[in-house]
């Protein structure tokens, strides 16, 4: 995929309000490949909502979302997974693992579905984040910072065209933060991607191309 | 597929899918073994299957004075409409009886020659239950088709079979052997072959074709000699109808007590089968139901794995499948289980048929199977599209 364009979209919860002063909603906004791109926001400016609304698990929104020109809209689950497995990558902000399996099988949940990466590159994430001891511990008795990076090794477990990172650095101390830029960055550049931050504050630091105030 | 089932598997009830398994044990058992047993007793049934269980003959009554008094022994057109028009006769038929003379030869060859004054009757062959190539006769034939009484097997075998030490004969040897039969009237006399085709031991004639008996009675009898049937043979949709007895009485016909009884026990146990297996499936539907909640309990409970599931990737039909494998295996275990346990009970009553009937031979179980099987798929597939549709559900969440 080589584009996302936003055309007027909307929350359906904003509709009519007529103070909304933002880069994304109800603009005109192309997101494309290769590039790096920040999504700044305040609490409450529907942050979350873009990642689900493009995601393709959430759909009360108004105007367009289009992939390569196509509206997404009339997407059909098959599609949505396709997307899913082999186009965008997401790292949640509530980070969506299972606590139930340690943090190596967290990992393998997904790569056993795409089959992506080897074991040997995703020993070397967990070693490079520091979390090589935690490999076969429950991810339930690790901190969120912990977990946060588990996370994004398992985001990086597909093939994709874009990788969102919704506040991937908010538990990290900034040492952490850097590798995890370093790690993210150097695997879409691989791949050939774009990615796209968002951030509330404290945000990851890339050489970004483009930054949005949503 | 590991991962994901070590995740789903999470909150899975014993106790819940335990007494899911015993409930539906239980109601396929007994809907497997109702098929089952009702399709053994056909085969008891069977030996009598030239006249059906439905079947009554209605006579009537001889009393002391009838024969002084003139009264009449036979029915008449009216007899006849007015047993059609009582309402419990789906069909009446009436025997024709010869108006010959039959006299039977029968060889045992070394051993015994019977010799025989006999008489012949006949019904219209809808109500012989024999296959059609068999049951035919066209004019001028040599082999005549012949059911007999078992009662006359019986005769020979306990009565003067074993008073003279002689061999007792089976049914299928007699329906190899010869029976000569010379039948003369009307100035003719002639010789047939009688080929037996079987014992009924609910008819007390000797039966053959009606095509036989029209043509014979056209050639050897005298015309004045025809006469009105003196027993009718009806066929009625429920033997223990209360219409047929007083009837019967008010019109002072009889029929075979003990015909009627066995009737009625027929008509009973299809009753009681019936009945047996409407429980069976109850219970089965309540099992599907108590799956159905399990399953979907489950779901509920995991529902949030699912959705993660769904959101890194894995597809409805992929997250779906562990519960479906799970609700299939366990009805597939069921039916096996059930028919296992089917087949035990059966052999302790199949040995019990054999015993009471020496020529019992066990039908298969090929129908019970496949009761068991479509039941297995129908249930199966209502599981695995209410499992598809309750992850489709958790997809479809925030919509």
């Amino acid at each position: 995929m080589k584009k996302i364009q936003l055309s007027h979209t909307l929350p359906c919860v904003f509709q009519g309000r007529t103070d909304i002063v933002s880069d994304i909603w109800n603009r005109e906004v192309t997101f494309e490949r290769e590039k790096l791109y920040l999504v700044e926001a305040n609490s409450g400016t529907g942050k979350s909502s873009l990642c689900s609304y493009i995601y393709g698990y959430r759909h009360d929104y108004q105007g367009q979302i289009l992939f390569d020109g196509e509206d997404v809209s009339q997407y059909s689950v098959a599609q949505w997974t396709d997307i899913r497995q082999h186009h965008f990558a997401l790292l949640w902000q509530e980070l969506r693992m299972f606590p139930e399996l340690t943090a190596w099988e967290n990992v393998e949940i997904k790569n056993k579905l795409t089959g992506q990466q080897t074991k040997e590159q995703i020993q070397t994430w967990f070693e490079m984040l520091g979390i090589t001891d935690k490999l076969n511990a429950k991810l339930g008795r690790m901190s969120f910072g912990q977990q946060q990076r588990v996370a994004l090794i398992r985001a990086l477990c597909q093939p994709f065209d874009f990788l969102f990172v919704d506040e991937p650095i908010s538990h990290l101390d900034d040492t952490n933060a850097v590798i995890m830029g370093q790690i993210m960055t150097a695997e879409a550049k691989k791949q050939g991607a774009s990615i796209i931050a968002t951030s509330i504050g404290k945000h990851i630091e890339l050489a970004y191309d483009q930054v949005f105030n949503l | 597929m590991k991962l994901v089932w070590k995740l789903l598997r999470q909150h899975i009830s014993i106790p819940q899918f335990v007494g899911f398994f015993f409930a539906n044990l239980v109601g396929v058992v007994i809907i497997l073994l109702g098929v089952q047993f009702y399709k053994d007793y056909q085969a008891i049934d069977q030996e009598d299957s030239f006249m059906k269980a439905d079947y009554l003959i209605v006579n009537k009554k001889i009393g002391a004075l009838s024969g002084l008094t003139g009264a009449q022994q036979t029915f008449t057109a009216e007899d006849v409409e007015d047993l059609k028009a009582a309402g419990f006769a789906e069909r009446v038929g009436a025997f024709t009886s010869s108006s010959f003379n039959v006299r039977a030869r029968f060889d045992v060859e070394g051993f015994v020659s019977f010799s025989t004054d006999m008489f012949f009757e006949s019904v219209p062959d809808e109500f012989v239950d024999v296959k059609s190539e068999a049951w035919e006769y066209s004019a001028g034939e040599d082999e005549i088709p012949i059911i007999l009484p078992k009662n006359y097997l019986d005769l020979y075998n306990f009565g003067y079979a074993q008073g003279k030490g002689l061999p007792k004969l089976s049914e299928g040897i007699l329906g190899a052997m010869n029976l000569k039969v010379i039948i003369g009237g009307n100035g003719q006399n002639d010789e047939f072959e009688g080929r037996i085709v079987g014992f009924s031991s609910r008819l007390n004639t000797i039966l053959v074709p009606e095509a036989f008996m029209r043509w014979a009675n056209e050639r050897y009898a005298s015309q004045a000699a025809v006469k009105e049937p003196t027993r009718l043979i009806m066929e009625v949709e429920n033997p223990t109808d209360e219409r047929i007895t007083s009837y019967l009485q008010d019109h002072d016909y009889e029929t075979d007590e003990e015909k009627l009884d066995a009737s009625k026990t027929t008509f009973m146990l299809r009753v009681i089968v019936s009945i047996v297996m409407v429980v069976g499936v109850v219970i089965s539907i309540l099992s599907f139901y108590i799956l159905m909640l399990s399953v979907f309990l489950l779901v509920q409970k995991n529902s949030s794995k699912l959705e993660n599931l769904l959101l890194i990737g894995y597809s409805p039909t992929k997250v779906s499948f562990p519960y479906q494998a799970l609700a299939v295996g366990l009805n597939v275990l069921v039916l096996l289980l059930a028919v296992v346990i089917m087949l035990m009970v059966r052999r302790v009553y199949l040995d019990m048929f054999e015993n009471f009937f020496p020529d019992f031979e066990a039908p298969n179980i090929l129908l019970t199977l496949c009761v068991g099987v479509g039941l297995l798929i129908l249930v199966s597939v209502f599981n695995v599209l209410a499992v598809y549709s309750k992850v489709m559900s958790i997809w479809n969440r925030k919509e």
